[in-house]
């Protein structure tokens, strides 16, 4: 069967995506796990861990950006690999990976958003009254 | 919305089409329930609970409201029901939501024991009805004057895809037949457009191990690459089948 993906293996610890890289890619964990880490002055911090089903990479394919943050296996891992004209064809083909997509990320900006309040409540309380 | 689900103990059906005037599966649906609920499963009505085309308001309501009284009986009884949309539900989503607690899905991720399952209708991999959604209906309609005459054509307009199906296992002529046929290498169930199991493949990629859709009305199984699977629960049309979920344990089986 046709397919407009690929598939790449990786061993525990090995590099998958790194921060500051130009990425034309995402990627669809089919088995295993991932670590997303990125840089802060502290030193790296863990940002999460992704499983089998999850995606990650999808922000720089969508806007030719840098890579946000660092990926690694844990594990042996699998994944599938879909460039930007791959991505087109995999919705046309798999139209739910859309709106899967779109519910990761609108998941990803309602926890910021409340990121956000928290830190604008925590600055308003640090400030005191009449400050 | 919640898509991502885990249960130790979902069964799963499709395409009761309720309101038929050619499908009649209230007895059976009853002992069903019974069944499922004694079993201690959770259920999934995997699209198609309702027929919009093949009925009448009278129909329609009466058989809804036996169903509505079934899940709440169920649900009394702490059993969690799920609907994923199909195609006859689309207009009826909004109904469908003032039943209360009937968890409303476009599809579902089930996580269970160490499998990863993919609930779906199926219709979004039916080019005729993605692309022609409206000459389907109006075709669809049009055969309930023909259906009505006589019943049973509604099983004789797959006869032609199963009979070539048939023809591809014969001995000598068969891989003539295949070629003809079955460009595709084999990809199909008995009767069923092999664009089911290609749709079915492209999902399970994304790391499912089983995909389960109904809408095609023919059940089977289908080995998938990688070990992965493909299962269809037909109707309640004929032949009604259903598909069980035992701590990661995936299971297509008739409903007898």
């Amino acid at each position: 069967m046709p397919t407009f993906s690929d598939e790449r293996e990786f061993e525990d610890g090995d590099l998958i995506v790194a921060e500051g890289d130009t990425g034309t890619e995402m990627f669809v964990i089919q088995s295993g796990r991932v670590a997303v880490t990125k840089k802060a002055d502290e030193g790296e911090i863990h940002l999460a861990t992704l499983e089998r089903g999850d995606f990650f990479g999808e922000m720089s394919l969508l806007e030719s950006l840098p890579r946000s943050a660092t990926v690694r296996a844990v594990g042996k891992t699998r994944l599938l690999a879909i460039h930007s004209g791959q991505l087109l064809m995999k919705i046309r083909r798999d139209p739910t990976f859309a709106f899967e997509l779109l519910q990761r990320m609108s998941s990803r900006i309602r926890a910021l958003d409340e990121q956000l309040a928290k830190r604008a409540s925590d600055d308003d309380a640090g400030r005191g009254p009449g400050a | 919305m919640i898509t991502s689900i885990r249960e130790e103990r979902l069964i799963v059906i499709s395409d009761m089409h309720l309101g038929s005037f050619f499908c009649h599966p209230q007895q059976a649906l009853a002992r069903f329930f019974e069944f499922a609920c004694e079993g201690g499963y959770n259920i999934c009505i995997n699209g198609d609970g309702i027929d919009v085309i093949h009925t009448s308001v009278a129909n329609i309501v009466r058989e809804t409201s036996q169903l509505l009284a079934r899940i709440r009986q169920v649900m009394g009884a702490d059993t969690t029901v799920y609907y994923t949309i199909g195609n006859h539900d689309i207009i009826l989503e909004q109904y469908l939501h003032t039943w209360g607690s009937l968890r409303l899905v476009p599809f579902l991720n089930v996580q269970s024991g160490d499998t990863r399952i993919r609930i779906e209708h199926g219709h979004l991999y039916d080019s005729f009805f993605m692309n022609h959604p409206e000459l389907q209906e109006r075709m669809t309609r049009a055969t309930t004057y023909l259906l009505k005459l006589y019943p049973p054509w509604y099983h004789w307009h797959r006869l032609p895809r199963i009979v070539k199906h048939q023809a591809t296992t014969l001995p000598l002529v068969g891989p003539y037949f295949k070629r003809r046929f079955e460009p595709d290498d084999g990809l199909r169930i008995p009767g069923q457009r092999p664009a089911f199991i290609r749709g079915a493949d492209e999902l399970a990629r994304r790391g499912f191990d089983v995909v389960i859709f109904g809408h095609t009305h023919q059940a089977g199984q289908y080995e998938l690459s990688g070990g992965r699977t493909y299962m269809n629960t037909g109707s309640w049309f004929r032949d009604p089948h259903y598909v069980t979920i035992e701590r990661g344990v995936v299971t297509l089986r008739p409903w007898a």
